[in-house]
């Protein structure tokens, strides 16, 4: 009698990403069942929608999403299934970077995030608000169960807070350290734990870069000593290459979200996989 | 040697080895008629490595290429064994082409279908599409053409047979040697596309056979030209892609594009001169016919559509700004005047200053954090500023297209209009002339002499 109770308390959401998806699962416990809509070893911004994920849209109570211009495919989606009756849009909750990009650009370059740099779930302590505006929906429409998201989300963010310590000693001493990104993921992670990314590799994100701004960039590194380079799954391998090579860099993938990287497989691991790499790749350019 | 002449000295390189071997190539496929057959194998070879990553090998592994020649192999059996030489064209028999846009059409849906289950699928089919030119080492260059010249010297010797099948004559086990003819072209596709990418392959293959075709007669000649345009086109679209600040592979296959066009127009211009008088004026009067009718379709739009883009104003309102200015009140020209020398202002102060901010974020000079946060908000306002007087003159210019609207509008396409009826009904009447009886005995071509008809 018991199990179909239980099964008809379950609240069904839908995060648009594998980290979203982590942080309700830790917030909702055994109260929800969430999948995440992309997978994290694809391109978010070019997702093709499944009919599975449109299906597990349409029957969800709670749609959790980064918000900004990251998920375009999503106002497709909407199209197609009526979108769950609650919504949380997660950039609200976090203090946003890369919004002084004015919104009338005068040198008319293509600019893909307009609002904002939306990778925020790279630094561990936004996972603060954004917990805190999941626990608020979650509690919307499961009012009686407030007290067991407030306590799953305190336990969450007591052992999250314990391994932002460990980690910050960890490249403690690479603070100020100078790198050069692929794409433009990393500002928060970098903000976080003290690292200034110097430049990308990718002028304009998925439009490969001229050679003028290549031999820029390699000059750029030569002159000012930046000898890391961090990279992506995806990234044009070969290109990294030569621009390490050219420069006496180092590469070191990390992983830009929950599950892009065997290792990285939850939220915490993420962090811990993305802070061992590159303490390792600093520590060895000593 | 300077950095960048070291970025792109390998990439040339590695241009010049595909454009030898793809020239030679893309006069065989020209003279099958099968345009499309290299963009289908290098398809397939796309699907070929997909199914490597789906069985956890890298993209730019052994395995990956491995698994791309195997699949190359199979299509290139399916190609061999679909041609049917012997049967005529006509209504009941299928083209090659036909199969062969099948085959491209699979393997991409095949391609998508498998990459949405691999890793970093998306960032695959882009790079395997503008392809790493920028990224290509040394070795690489060495490996594909030592690869190329081994194909070469087998296509060498068998040149007989391969070019008889090309051209339509009668061989001997036709099937195997096609077969082996689409097998060597998948080998070249399959290396040349893991360094290039699909479009510029394709471009290598096409423009230095088509413009060959153009301007040479014998084989060995289209051959040499050939190689002479692939090798200029990539030493052009590298200069390019470096002064213009463009993505390498793309700015090679615009520049291929472009020089298709020149070489075009060219021919085009040098037909009508070897042509006889009577030629010349029947191709002139065509085109001053298609001149007025477009005169007048851009009078008409400016009429209908003033706040359109109207890129042919814009273009001679800047080389001759007196037909805006004159459309301007004196206040809206010392505004439009102010807005440009604040625009070229701006945007030097903003060079300026993104130099100062990328030296600090470099870390090759020092801001604290407060005068970088502040030099963050000013670029911001100031980047503002220049793109609100952009607006300005946007706007002034829309004011003076609603004046332009009739005034410049209603003649060009009277005029347009006018032009393009002269010219139809002048050729009209020579045609007239030249269906006359009297014009029966005249040689055709030749103008016919008024005495001759009396």
């Amino acid at each position: 009698m018991l199990v179909p109770l239980l099964v008809a308390a379950t609240i069904t959401v839908a995060a648009t990403t594998t980290d979203l998806r982590e942080l309700v699962a830790a917030v909702g416990g055994d109260r929800v069942r969430v999948e995440s809509l992309t997978d994290p070893r694809q391109d978010p911004h070019t997702r093709e929608i499944h009919p599975h994920q449109l299906a597990l849209l349409g029957r969800s109570d709670l749609l959790v999403r980064v918000g900004l211009d990251h998920e375009p495919w999503l106002a497709r989606a909407a199209k197609s299934v009526p979108p769950p009756a609650h919504d949380v849009d997660c950039s609200r909750a976090v203090a946003l970077l890369g919004t002084d990009t004015p919104r009338l650009r005068a040198d008319r370059g293509t600019h893909v995030h307009a609002f904002g740099n939306p990778h925020y779930w790279l630094d561990p302590e936004n996972a603060h608000g954004i917990t805190a505006a999941i626990a608020d929906a979650l509690a919307r429409i499961a009012p009686a169960d407030r007290a067991v998201f407030d306590e799953n989300r305190r336990r969450f963010l007591a052992r999250l807070d314990a391994a932002l310590e460990r980690w910050r000693a960890r490249l403690a001493p690479h603070a100020g350290a100078r790198v050069v990104a692929v794409h433009d993921t990393w500002p928060y992670f970098a903000r976080r734990f003290g690292l200034v990314v110097a430049g990308t590799v990718e002028e304009r994100p998925g439009i490969p870069p001229s050679p003028a701004y290549v031999a820029t960039l390699i000059e750029r590194m030569r002159a000012s000593g930046v000898r890391l380079v961090v990279a992506e799954p995806g990234a044009p391998a070969s290109l990294v290459r030569r621009i390490a090579d050219g420069a006496g860099a180092r590469v070191v993938t990390l992983a830009p979200s929950v599950g892009a990287d065997p290792e990285a497989g939850d939220y915490l691991a993420l962090f811990e996989t993305n802070v061992t790499r590159l303490a390792a790749a600093l520590d060895s350019l000593r | 040697m300077t950095l960048p002449l070291e970025l792109l000295l390998v990439p040339f390189l590695a241009c010049v080895v595909l454009a030898g071997i793809h020239a030679y190539f893309g006069l065989h496929v020209l003279a099958r008629g099968v345009i499309f057959v290299d963009l289908a194998l290098a398809q397939v070879a796309a699907l070929g490595m997909t199914a490597a990553l789906l069985f956890g090998h890298g993209p730019q592994s052994d395995a990956a290429y491995y698994y791309a020649l195997a699949f190359t192999a199979v299509a290139a059996a399916v190609f061999a064994l679909a041609r049917r030489p012997e049967l005529p064209p006509g209504p009941h028999v299928v083209p090659q082409e036909a199969l062969i846009g099948i085959v491209y059409a699979a393997a991409a849906a095949l391609t998508v279908l498998a990459l949405d289950r691999v890793p970093q699928g998306g960032d695959q089919i882009k790079q395997l599409l503008v392809g790493g030119l920028l990224g290509v080492t040394g070795e690489d260059v060495v490996r594909v053409a030592t690869l190329y010249g081994a194909v070469a010297l087998v296509h060498w010797l068998c040149r007989r047979p391969l070019l008889a099948l090309s051209t339509g004559g009668a061989v001997t086990h036709a099937r195997a040697w096609d077969f082996f003819f689409y097998f060597t072209l998948g080998l070249v596709v399959t290396s040349s596309v893991r360094i290039a990418g699909v479009l510029l392959v394709f471009s290598y293959l096409i423009v230095p056979a088509v413009v060959g075709t153009w301007v040479a007669a014998t084989l060995a000649r289209r051959l040499v030209v050939g190689m002479a345009v692939g090798g200029a086109v990539s030493a052009l679209g590298l200069a390019a892609a470096f002064a213009w600040d463009l993505p390498t592979g793309a700015a090679v296959v615009a520049t291929f594009a472009a020089v298709l066009a020149v070489t075009a127009l060219l021919r085009g211009a040098v037909a009508i001169v070897r042509r006889r008088r009577h030629d010349r004026v029947r191709v002139l009067s065509a085109t001053v016919s298609v001149a007025g009718v477009l005169a007048s379709l851009l009078g008409a739009s400016l009429v209908v559509f003033p706040a359109a883009d109207h890129f042919w104003l814009d273009f001679t309102e800047r080389w001759a700004p007196p037909v805006r200015d004159a459309f301007l009140t004196p206040g809206e020209r010392q505004v439009f005047a102010d807005a440009t020398a604040a625009i070229a202002r701006g945007t030097e102060e903003l060079r300026r200053l993104r130099g100062i901010q990328a030296d600090a974020q470099w870390g090759t000079r020092d801001l604290a954090p407060e005068q970088r946060e502040r030099l963050g908000q000013f670029l911001a306002g100031r980047d503002e500023l220049v793109a609100g007087d952009r607006l300005v003159l946007r706007s002034l210019r829309q004011r003076a297209r609603e004046r332009q609207r009739f005034v410049l509008g209603i003649p060009l396409a009277l005029a347009g209009a006018v032009v393009a009826a002269t010219a139809v009904i002048a050729r009209h009447r020579r045609r007239r002339r030249g269906a006359d009886p009297g014009s029966l005995t005249a040689t055709p071509g030749e103008p016919v002499s008024r005495t001759s008809r009396c």
